[in-house]
């Protein structure tokens, strides 16, 4: 019998809540929590508005002399990170520490810090350069600063795949679950778009909302009015350990990473190959790898960005994947509320189907109100819907076409 | 106040702690745990109070601040 992996903690820094419990009673309000950058003047960037996170200073468990020295992007995964260790009733005193491994994705690194420290040595000179800036910017700084706050030692790597970086940050740590190199790992991702040069590198990718003066109503996947994806800021966390060994510790299990499907396009840098087949490819060897047959799955998180061209391919994979079983699988995209953000994305995906499996709802995707006639599936418009979840997929795309689909079980006893 | 206070209080403002955890006759490892870039910190912050320039390998995470005392002074008499 093959080893499962247990999901036993959850950890969340995002726009709607800091907590498992505020982030799933805001997304079952199905309100938008899209809003005008604050953090700095944007107004002459195309798209100005995103999901930001507040209140991460009320709910930080961190001290002054470790705030000072890295950037937003560290601070909430370490924020979210203690919220899945405690979740997860990870006793930190009776664990083999160099057993304990983390896997952290992001697509942008760590902007907010490096920004401002590299204007002060351009104006100042060497001197004017925080000697913090050396560790606090580049994508491995929050891998880096976890392991370091509770001294894990296991083995641990940062992905960085777009899209799609967290979930492969969630399948790498799955795994050496299943290889038994790890007894325990904290997988997930944050990223910390909004930033004046983040966002305006964002900006470049032409594919944000540029519906600035309705911010609510912006992110509206698949609707025929649909104009981009918007970002956001934020974290998501959770921990990883053998069924076997979660069994032991008698802790309630959420539910299980069954399996991964992922492909190419091998077509343009930045574009989707304009056919879907390689997506498919990575629906299939998800099924697969989890051993379902097409019927067993109930419901799949979308990966919504919101544009013309990706929306499409994707409603036209799940529709060649699944052919007319299609109508029996719930779809939403619940990041629709919040925004979506980027590498660290699929780990807020998987939370949100975690506590739509336990909680038996569907949340809705919302700001959808009038149908493409190439995207004319159900994708649980507006309002949550009730349904039992047992099996469901993730569907999540990295810019130029890095596919992967990770599949995951409710725990049921 | 004397140098040596001024020294604890740079110190701590520094790196965020409080004045009582950088301790008479133990090094900055031993007190307060400081890493390498912390130190870099402490550097540019001394130098900046006693309006000099101190460098990494004289101020390190071994120095107790009667050392860094002895330092700065040095500084101050060849300025």
């Amino acid at each position: 019998m093959k080893e499962k992996v247990a999901i036993t903690g959850l950890g969340v820094v995002s726009p709607c809540g800091l907590k498992k419990e505020t982030f799933w009673a805001n997304l079952k309000k199905g309100e938008s929590f899209i809003e005008e950058v604050k953090r700095f003047d944007s107004k002459n960037y195309p798209s100005h508005i995103a999901g930001q996170v507040s209140q991460l200073d009320y709910y930080t468990h961190l001290s002054k002399r470790l705030t000072k020295k890295i950037d937003i992007f560290s601070h909430m995964a370490l924020v979210s990170s203690e919220q899945a260790i405690v979740d997860s009733q990870m006793n930190l005193d009776d664990i083999d520490k160099e057993r304990v491994g983390v896997f952290m994705g992001n697509a942008l690194g760590g902007w907010l810090f490096a920004e401002t420290e590299l204007r002060d040595m351009y104006i100042e000179g060497r001197d004017g350069i925080s000697p913090y800036m050396a560790s606090a910017w580049f994508p491995a700084a929050p891998q880096g600063q976890i392991t370091i706050y509770y001294g894990f030692k296991g083995y641990s790597k940062t992905t960085v795949s777009d899209k799609a970086s967290s979930a492969l940050a969630l399948w790498y740590g799955a795994k050496t679950i299943k290889e038994k190199k790890n007894d325990y790992v904290l997988a997930g991702g944050m990223e910390a778009p909004i930033t004046p040069y983040a966002l305006l590198s964002a900006n470049c990718r032409g594919d944000l909302s540029k519906n600035n003066s309705r911010p609510k109503e912006a992110y509206k996947p698949y609707d025929l009015y649909r104009d981009g994806l918007v970002l956001a800021e934020g974290s998501g966390t959770v921990v990883l350990e053998s069924q076997a060994q979660a069994r032991t510790r008698k802790v309630p299990i959420y539910g299980y990473i069954e399996g991964i499907g992922l492909s190419s396009d091998g077509y343009h840098y930045a574009r989707y190959r304009p056919t879907p087949e390689n997506l498919e490819y990575a629906i299939e060897e998800c099924l697969k790898d989890a051993g379902w047959q097409k019927e067993d799955v109930d419901y799949i998180c979308l990966d919504a960005e919101s544009t013309e061209m990706g929306d499409y391919l994707e409603t036209q994979a799940l529709k060649n994947v699944f052919g007319s079983k299609i109508k029996d699988i719930a779809l939403s995209a619940p990041k629709s509320m919040y925004g979506n953000l980027l590498g660290a994305q699929t780990a807020l995906d998987l939370i949100t189907t975690l506590l739509s499996m336990q909680n038996s709802t569907v949340l809705p995707t919302i700001n959808y109100s009038m149908q493409d006639p190439y995207c004319d599936l159900d994708y649980t418009p507006n309002k949550p819907v009730e349904k039992e979840i047992n099996k469901a997929l993730i569907v999540s795309r990295g810019r130029g076409g890095i596919n992967i689909v990770l599949a995951v079980e409710k725990e049921v006893r | 106040m004397n140098i040596k206070e001024e020294v604890k209080k740079v110190i701590a403002k520094a790196l965020e702690v409080g004045e009582e955890e950088v301790v008479d006759g133990k090094n900055l490892y031993e007190s307060i745990g400081v890493d390498s870039t912390e130190m870099v910190e402490v550097c540019l912050a001394l130098g900046k109070h006693f309006d000099t320039k101190i460098q990494a390998n004289e101020v390190n995470k071994d120095s107790t601040p009667e050392d860094i005392v002895k330092i700065v002074e040095q500084k101050k008499e060849g300025n």
